[in-house]
């Protein structure tokens, strides 16, 4: 998934898209599509998770 | 320049008035620069004027000195002074060639004593809070997940290392971006100002935090500047502020959006916990999963019932169509002997009964013969067994 969204967008998204499934008021083609995007959208999160080591950038005032 | 040259009278060096004080404004000229410390006795600031006028008291002996300073520097010092304060003038020994004055022509001025500063930050708290610049409904949220926390640093280790360590430890899935200036003595207002603004305009910084551990009661000065606390209140990313230690509230606490007791407490604000927030994302995946099952079983359950009555369709048919083969059956089994008679065979009654053995009749006996067609009535002549 080439997703520019934050952390936070993906992660709400996942969560609408669990209530929705929860509410069950969707057609079964409409849900299979729907827990298709929260798989895609929880790996999504997961793979923002994986870093081994905090980056750091050093930034300096101007001489 | 004009000469000072004494007007002879006799063998008798005279000097005018102004020539003198000349004469000694330029000895007073060639001193250094210094650093005088007075009670401010008498303090004149006026828009019009190009100087600001102060009278420095020692309070041990009560000696007085003229002090000026150049509005426009006064001004940009935005220290707020007010008389009876103790403050340090650095300049240079003056004359008011005019009135044969001496005096101090200071070049900038620093408050002295914590009893002064903290008068004076009270009085630029009162006026900040009336400004609104600490209320709480313009406080930000941080953002849960951060791209980039910007930290604003002095070449201090501990509070960075305590402040990267953590937030490694908590959630290595983000970038601190370091900015090291100047945070004490002179120039670290306009230094933390400037770094502040570089740090928000960080393309993926959406929070910083301002650090450094704890120090005396003046290096903490800056924190408390009025440009610094403008600047803190106006930054486009949240700012938290980890200044000194628990006991030290610079001003700027009260403007950041949220504030840490320590480096590592601000860490623990900017970043989240990724076992946390691994453990709320297979939460949501778990959820996923049991309502798409839950679903489709409901799709199933609905389905079988589609399913059983479909069987149940044909059974039906059948059993109407067994019913009706049974009748024929029964109707062809009704039958069958007519079919035989009619190979040639016949039934032999006797009595009613259909007879199967010789001996089950006597000689005399009434006999019904049934063919295919008609029937016979007859009688027994012999018995052969």
């Amino acid at each position: 998934m080439n997703e520019k969204r934050t952390f936070e967008e993906l992660e709400k998204e996942l969560q609408d898209v669990v209530q929705r499934l929860e509410r069950g008021d969707v057609a079964v083609d409409d849900a299979i599509a729907l827990f298709r995007r929260g798989e895609e959208l929880y790996r999504a999160c997961v793979e923002r998770l994986r870093a081994a080591d905090l980056r750091i950038e050093e930034l300096k005032p101007p001489a | 320049m004009a000469k000072i040259e004494p007007v002879l009278y006799g063998d008798r060096k005279v000097y005018t008035v102004s020539a003198f004080n000349r004469g000694v404004a330029r000895f007073l000229g060639g001193l250094p620069t210094v650093w005088v410390e007075g009670e401010i006795q008498e303090l004149r600031r006026n828009a019009a004027w190009a100087n600001v006028f102060l009278t420095l008291k020692d309070p041990k002996t009560g000696a007085t000195l003229k002090v000026t300073i150049a509005r426009t520097a006064y001004d940009r010092l935005q220290l707020g002074l007010a008389e009876g304060e103790t403050v340090h003038a650095s300049g240079r020994a003056e004359l008011y060639e005019l009135k044969g004055e001496l005096g101090l022509r200071a070049l900038t001025l620093e408050r002295v004593g914590v009893g002064g500063h903290l008068v004076a930050l009270e009085r630029l708290k009162r006026e900040l809070a009336a400004e609104g610049l600490f209320a709480l409904e313009r406080k930000r949220p941080l953002p849960r997940v951060p791209r980039a926390v910007g930290i604003l640093t002095g070449a201090d280790a501990a509070a960075r290392g305590d402040l990267v360590t953590t937030m490694g430890r908590r959630f290595p899935a983000t970038k601190a971006v370091v900015y090291e200036t100047r945070i004490q003595g002179r120039g670290a207002p306009e230094a933390i100002v400037s770094g502040l603004r570089t740090l928000a305009a960080h393309p993926e910084v959406d929070v910083v935090v301002l650090t450094r551990g704890g120090g005396s009661f003046e290096d903490l000065l800056p924190f408390s500047a009025e440009l610094v606390v403008r600047a803190v209140a106006a930054c486009t990313v949240p700012v938290v502020s980890a200044v000194g230690h628990e006991q030290d509230s610079p001003l700027c606490d009260l403007a950041a959006d949220a504030r840490a007791a320590t480096p590592t407490a601000a860490a623990a604000l900017v970043v989240p916990d990724e076992q946390e927030l691994r453990v709320s994302l297979e939460a949501g995946r778990q959820r996923l999963a049991v309502s798409i099952r839950t679903l489709l079983e409901r799709d199933r359950a609905s389905l079988e019932r589609q399913g059983e009555r479909l069987r149940a369709a044909p059974r039906l048919l059948f059993e109407r169509r067994r019913a009706a083969l049974d009748h024929s059956g029964a109707r062809l089994q009704a039958l069958a002997p007519l079919a035989t008679l009619a190979r040639g065979y016949a039934i032999v009654r006797a009595g009613g009964e259909a007879v199967r053995t010789a001996e089950a009749v006597s000689s005399g006996d009434r006999l019904e013969i049934e063919l295919a067609t008609g029937a016979l009535g007859a009688r027994v002549e012999e018995v052969r067994s």
